[in-house]
């Protein structure tokens, strides 16, 4: 068997010129661009979902997830250059991790769904709820059926009062200071 | 023999050489990434278990995370929407940096890698105050059953901000997978900037000038641009959903 210690140089393999450099320059700007583009999206769609209604809706929760989803795969292909490494390495990589967290994901819609259940719900204190509603209430924000349900109006009213007073007695006291 | 197995030589793998084509080096940080990224996943699932469990009564981003420096309006998202603009922006410095490496060109790589060093910091200083007003809270506060040590029972009184036992945005749970999650991000954050300033002093004296190349700049990178991947998703599943 023979013996050879002249090993590749993989710590030089992948140095380029200054003419390969400005090509691989564009390239990743233009990346950059897309993320940038991406998130301002993002925040826009995230500033309107309350007055377009779409606040908590499923529709939401797959234009995010698709755009961050967008935004991994920019980031992990063109800066991390996973794209530019042997195929070998990009499903060591990618594939026992994809594996594990749909697993995993699988797993957690099972037993949110089972703790979803009416009869597996965790009973709360009032308070939590009286704050939810007057919270959205004041920004406008969809209130869940099921927080409706137990509280009454007049509660809802006294709390908001009750908050208030409190606030003003708050900003006093800070004043007087 | 008759049967002897025929392969293509020129796809064969020869042994000596590694079948990835990538230094021990890099091999080595991929796989650390991918057991930190399977560590996060664990956690924002778990995050989203729970948001679940507590659906009605979870805060809206919205109504906890409306404040932005030197201004007293209530703007939502728009501060956490500087911070993910600062940090996309230092993970674009660091690929340059990365990319001037490529070229050995160190007045290049030291350029970029100062203004990532830059970035994280500012990042870090974002996040410091977006805890300071979350734990400091509104002046309004929250009702909530607190333990009274003296009676020896739950009393309602009214709290402001939040802690690892009492939240005024909402239900304590939201505060606790806040805290956990953003300040697990933070702390890998703020390693990273500790990393790339030795790098940097490394760049500095021209360690990597006398090696003949700059591939730690590269493994620091795949670390830095992690931190970045990781926010992208912290951002869209607590902020943004």
């Amino acid at each position: 068997m023979e013996f050879h210690d002249n090993y590749p140089q993989y710590e030089t393999m992948y140095q380029h010129d200054e003419a390969h450099g400005k090509q691989i320059r564009s390239k990743l700007w233009k990346v950059f661009w897309l993320l940038l583009a991406i998130t301002l999206v993002e925040l826009f769609v995230g500033f309107k979902a309350t007055s377009w209604g779409l606040l908590g809706g499923t529709f939401l929760k797959f234009f995010f997830i698709t755009l961050t989803l967008v935004k991994a795969g920019g980031i992990v292909l063109v800066f991390m250059h996973l794209i530019d490494e042997t195929k070998f390495l990009r499903y060591t990589i990618l594939l026992p991790y994809s594996v594990f967290i749909a697993y995993l994901i699988f797993i957690i819609l099972v037993e949110g769904t089972y703790c979803g259940y009416p009869h597996n719900k965790t009973n709360l204190d009032k308070n939590y709820k009286i704050q939810q509603i007057v919270l959205r209430n004041h920004h406008a924000q969809p209130v869940p059926e099921e927080l409706k349900e137990g509280t009454t109006e007049k509660e809802i009213i006294a709390a908001e009062k009750d908050m208030e007073e409190r606030s003003h007695a708050a900003a006093s006291e800070t004043n007087e200071e | 023999m008759s049967h002897a197995i025929e392969f293509d030589e020129k796809t064969a793998w020869h042994g000596g050489q590694s079948p990835f084509r990538i230094s021990y080096g890099k091999m080595m940080m991929w796989f650390f990434l991918v057991s930190d990224a399977l560590t996060f996943s664990g956690l924002l699932c778990a995050y989203g278990f729970i948001r679940h469990k507590y659906e009605s009564v979870w805060p809206v981003a919205e109504n906890v995370f409306t404040h932005f420096p030197f201004v007293t309006a209530h703007i939502p998202l728009a501060y956490v929407g500087l911070m993910t603009f600062i940090l996309i922006m230092s993970s674009v410095t660091m690929v340059l940096a990365v990319e001037a490496g490529h070229r050995n060109d160190r007045k290049g790589v030291t350029l970029w890698l100062f203004l990532t060093i830059i970035g994280g910091f500012m990042f870090v200083g974002s996040q410091a105050w977006e805890w300071y007003h979350f734990i400091e809270g509104t002046a309004t506060g929250a009702m909530r059953q607190v333990w009274d040590i003296d009676q020896g029972k739950y009393v309602t009184k009214l709290i402001h901000g939040a802690n690892m036992t009492y939240n005024e945005y909402g239900v304590p749970q939201f505060a606790n997978f806040f805290f956990f999650i953003t300040g697990f991000h933070g702390f890998h954050v703020f390693s990273g900037v500790i990393i790339n300033c030795i790098i940097f002093i490394n760049v500095l004296i021209g360690t990597y000038e006398k090696r003949g190349h700059y591939e730690m700049i590269e493994k620091v990178g795949l670390y830095w641009h992690f931190v970045d991947l990781v926010w992208v998703f912290v951002f869209t599943f607590f902020y943004l959903l």
